[in-house]
């Protein structure tokens, strides 16, 4: 596959705009996914992933193919939803908002039985945005810790430990949640 | 040796099939002794599950046709050949055509992008699965609604200027866009004929008002 989005890079950096628009069918779904995660706004998120694939057609010629052509553009849309955040002011969500803290496996099993996806909505939303973005990408987009850390442009020891501190503040929150048998 | 913390961080990488070599082997023989790291993988993986479940609507055709729309209008900007002074186009009329070439192209691309061997197979390979049903939806809005008002959007309005626009002037999009870019507008049950007219005619977003 990415092979396939190398020779579509390829193809751009030329001019053609074929190639851009068989790119954009390609990922358009998974990073408009990702870029609303992080901004919550999926108006917003529509004008941020226009915005990466002009950056796509304006910069494809200094893509280095390096990096796997995902990896790359889930880097500038990582880039582009930090700096729409920046203008909102709102760069850290508190993650110690849990009232209730119950790690214990049992709870935690719960979340097989029943409808839990508002609870894992609820819950994602009480993470800061870095802990977050590594879930999201961890799970939405099944990367490697190394491709997260390419994306967010930090080393992977670094994602290790946001994946680490997420994980844990995640499964305390739902527990909390189904503990408490909230609706 | 891994430590307990470790084997916790990897965990959400085993639970999305990306751990290979050492680190899923010492994970794996971990997983076979210790229940709580088992329970654990399995909320994890249930996370996964439920987040990958979760529909999302993305801006699919219509994004890709604002997309081109805006490319095509940049790359017209580069410089062009001389023309002799008779074949100059009036501005109004070359930003028509400049849109229609736009959508005509991105009209013909979900047509001959569609995975049925009319497109080039390299092309057709780098689509991804989910991807081809957008391809087949084309254009055509399918919000059924009658038009009031005809209009062609500027190449560079955003999506978040359309929407306030649209807001304001108390209109929703019915159909579109055409070959030709324009877009049909009916009026919200809230909306006024002649309010909606005058607040669209100001706007700097639409290019033409019919």
């Amino acid at each position: 596959m990415d092979s396939d989005h190398k020779f579509l890079m390829t193809r751009i950096a030329g001019g053609d705009k074929q190639a851009l628009a068989a790119l954009y069918r390609a990922l358009e779904r998974p990073v408009y996914r990702f870029i609303v995660s992080r901004l919550n706004d999926p108006h917003e998120a529509n004008d941020i992933l226009h915005e990466v694939f002009m950056d796509v057609w304006r910069s494809a010629d200094r893509f280095e193919g390096r990096s796997k052509v995902q990896t790359w553009i889930f880097g500038i849309a990582y880039r582009k939803s930090i700096d729409v955040m920046r203008k909102r002011g709102r760069m850290d969500l508190t993650d110690e908002s849990f009232d209730m803290v119950d790690d214990s496996p049992d709870a935690v099993t719960c979340l097989a039985a029943g409808q839990e996806a508002e609870h894992v909505r609820h819950c994602l939303e009480t993470l800061k945005d870095d802990h977050k973005s590594a879930i999201t990408l961890a799970f939405y987009q099944d990367m490697t810790y190394g491709e997260i850390a390419e994306v967010a442009g930090v080393p992977e020891g670094t994602i290790k430990t946001r994946i680490f501190h997420a994980k844990k503040l995640l499964l305390r929150c739902l527990s909390g949640r189904i503990e408490r048998g909230v609706a | 040796m891994m430590t307990r913390d470790d084997l916790n961080t990897l965990l959400p990488f085993h639970a999305n099939g990306t751990l290979e070599g050492a680190e899923l082997a010492a994970v794996d023989a971990a997983l076979e002794t210790d229940a709580d790291l088992r329970a654990e993988l399995a909320a994890l993986q249930a996370i996964r599950a439920t987040m990958r479940s979760e529909e999302m609507q993305s801006p699919g055709d219509l994004g890709l046709a604002r997309l081109l729309r805006v490319v095509e209008a940049e790359t017209a900007i580069a410089p062009a050949p001389v023309a002799a002074n008779d074949n100059v186009v009036p501005i109004a009329r070359l930003r028509i055509w400049q849109i229609a070439a736009a959508v005509v192209f991105a009209v013909g691309l979900g047509i001959n992008m569609l995975p049925d061997g009319t497109g080039t197979p390299e092309m057709e390979s780098a689509m991804s699965e989910d991807a081809a049903p957008a391809a087949e939806q084309g254009f055509a809005l399918a919000s059924g609604g009658s038009a009031d008002f005809t209009v062609i959007f500027a190449p560079d309005a955003t999506e978040a200027a359309i929407r306030a626009l649209l807001l304001e002037a108390g209109v929703e999009i019915t159909s579109g866009p055409s070959a030709l870019g324009l877009y049909g507008l009916g009026l919200l049950e809230s909306g006024r004929d002649d309010a909606a007219r005058s607040i669209l005619a100001a706007s700097e977003i639409i290019d033409d008002l019919q």
